[in-house]
């Protein structure tokens, strides 16, 4: 079930957008390759959905790890600082003239954004004692608040006639641009080698979940493996963050449905969350696109709408949980 | 001569410094169930913890099959010593086989050895049911299962009894005990000193971090230094049949 998700978005990501179709006009548009039409829908809307849909499924393994190694049901890249922490890498890279090829430096400075921001959330979050989950969620919260105050300020203050400061922001509030064919291939490997990444933390985040004392007593170095989880995370919040933008809780939804339907074994949760979250993105893009036409709103904004109310839903369960 | 299997010898520890454990030896022998006694503070736990090597002796050395505990790689170490926690509270709300899954993969087994794990812990009718769902003893019952899934041939319990009713921790203390008459090595911390005298084949009485005294169960429940320990004149009351049972007499504090 799942797994059908995907060709559900990419059927509404195909259909939707400043000029929405039916499948019957879809399909005749399709079989006649010829027109304008058939060709914006296959050269622009094509790759962009097909983006988005990498985007969100790198956004809910980002979710599914975070959550499953901070054993933390509210735990999301967005949430927690370290997509923030992206985009201050990236802005830098973007603004700042550096002696590295721009190629390279965005990748590695969202990397690097994404991993610092972390690991200062979970500090903080251990100096007010354990970290638990209101302990981490306020630490992000506070993180988060830093790093987009240091981004706005590094917008203003850095851009100029040569970067378009109109770019930059939208960016900030989610969105996915339409991809070059070679551009899409690059972020599907990635995608993919995110996928594998993730798998190979699926034992390790199963025997967290049982939690550290018995993890170790199971064989798992607890340190090292979270370090590990942490770094791979980072890994994957950055690409979804050079690609996507800020776009939150779709880390949050995805991991959670594939956990209610699914049940906790991370083996059969991480794919299945990617699947839920490259639908969901793929859909929230084809909505952004088609429900102010001509005009498009952030792809963040939907997200958020859908995924507030999703999120107040899950913090409710767990108060009451104790 | 009995094989010792998991040995500590001269252990030191301290945390915050306050000494919890100074000078302990203990050797958890094959076919025996050692029970660890003593009133809270003692240091139980924390021989327990450097034991299974989740502590790290300030000095002193344990010994896993005669080489050192952290000579062995993690992997065989987790499949040689099963830790039965004080607490244990999943954060996810796994069901009962993904629990037993997690346990026999970690000796490398899969689903095979699956059924015969859950029928040998009466389990066999919930493993469908989640965590959350489970009563107590059922609980108790998944737990030991996943802990002991590979059959480790050394087992520490940190006062697995504490949260049970009478009836399921004399379950669980028969359980250790027929792990021990399989060829188990078992040592168990025991609040309540008439199940250690059932089920124990040795005592080890400590006291503020210190070993006071070890023997069968009648040379330690009889001798003074148990009343003076626990600051109460315990009444003895022989049985019937032999053996006796400890009742809380009056208190010397």
């Amino acid at each position: 079930m799942s797994f059908l998700l995907p060709l559900i978005g990419l059927a509404a990501g195909l259909l939707l957008g400043a000029e929405t179709l039916s499948p019957a006009e879809f399909l005749a548009l399709i079989t006649d390759p010829a027109t304008p039409m058939s060709h914006l829908i296959l050269e622009w809307r094509l790759p962009r959905v097909l983006a988005a849909g990498c985007v969100g499924a790198l956004l809910a393994l980002g979710g599914a790890v975070f959550q499953g190694v901070f054993r933390n049901p509210l735990a999301e890249p967005y949430l927690l600082g370290s997509a923030g922490g992206a985009a201050v890498g990236a802005t830098v890279a973007l603004l700042v003239v550096l002696p590295l090829p721009a190629a390279l430096a965005l990748p590695l400075l969202a990397f690097a954004g994404a991993w610092g921001a972390t690991w200062l959330v979970l500090a903080m979050a251990k100096l007010a004692g354990r970290a638990s989950i209101a302990a981490l969620l306020l630490a992000g919260v506070a993180v988060a608040a830093v790093l987009a105050a240091v981004r706005s300020f590094l917008m203003l203050a850095l851009s100029d006639e040569t970067v378009s400061l109109q770019a930059v922001l939208s960016w900030a509030l989610g969105g996915v641009q339409t991809p070059s064919w070679p551009e899409l291939a690059l972020l599907a490997a990635l995608t993919g080698v995110a996928v594998g990444l993730c798998m190979m933390l699926a034992r390790g985040l199963d025997l967290l979940g049982l939690g550290e004392g018995v993890a170790e007593s199971f064989g798992l170095p607890v340190r090292r493996f979270v370090a590990l989880a942490v770094l791979a995370a980072a890994f994957v919040v950055a690409i979804s963050t050079v690609w996507g933008g800020l776009i939150g809780f779709v880390g949050l939804m995805a991991p959670h449905i594939a956990r209610w339907r699914h049940g906790p074994l991370h083996r059969g949760l991480l794919p299945r969350a990617a699947a839920i979250g490259a639908g969901l993105t793929m859909l929230c893009d084809g909505l952004a696109r088609a429900v102010l036409p001509p005009a498009e709103i952030p792809l963040g904004l939907v997200t958020a709408l859908i995924g507030g109310p999703f999120f107040l839903l899950v913090l409710a369960r767990e108060v009451r949980r104790g | 001569m009995a094989e010792v299997a998991l040995a500590g010898s001269g252990l030191h520890f301290s945390a915050g410094g306050a000494k919890l454990l100074h000078g302990v030896s203990v050797g958890l022998t094959r076919g025996e169930v050692l029970g660890i006694i003593g009133p809270n503070g003692a240091g139980k736990s924390t021989l327990v913890h450097l034991l299974i090597g989740q502590l790290t002796p300030e000095a002193g050395q344990v010994a896993l099959m005669g080489k050192p505990l952290h000579d062995w790689p993690r992997r065989a170490r987790a499949a040689l010593i099963g830790h039965l926690p004080q607490h244990f509270e999943p954060h996810w709300d796994y069901r009962v086989d993904e629990l037993l899954r997690l346990g026999l993969d970690r000796a490398g087994r899969r689903a095979p050895g699956l059924a015969d794990l859950a029928a040998n812990f009466g389990l066999t009718a919930i493993l469908a049911r989640r965590w959350s769902t489970l009563s107590g003893g059922e609980r108790a019952r998944a737990l030991s299962a996943t802990v002991l899934a590979p059959d480790p041939p050394v087992v520490l319990a940190d006062e697995p009894a504490a949260a049970l009713d009478v009836g399921q921790a004399a379950a669980l203390m028969a359980r250790l005990r027929k792990l021990a008459d399989e060829g188990a090595a078992v040592a168990v911390v025991v609040h309540d000193l008439n199940l250690a005298a059932r089920w124990c084949d040795r005592l080890l009485l400590l006291e503020a971090g210190a070993a006071v005294m070890e023997g069968t169960p009648a040379e330690v429940l009889h001798a003074p230094a148990l009343d003076r320990v626990f600051g109460m004149r315990f009444l003895r009351v022989a049985l019937p049949g032999g053996g006796m049972v400890l009742a809380p007499g009056e208190s010397e504090g």
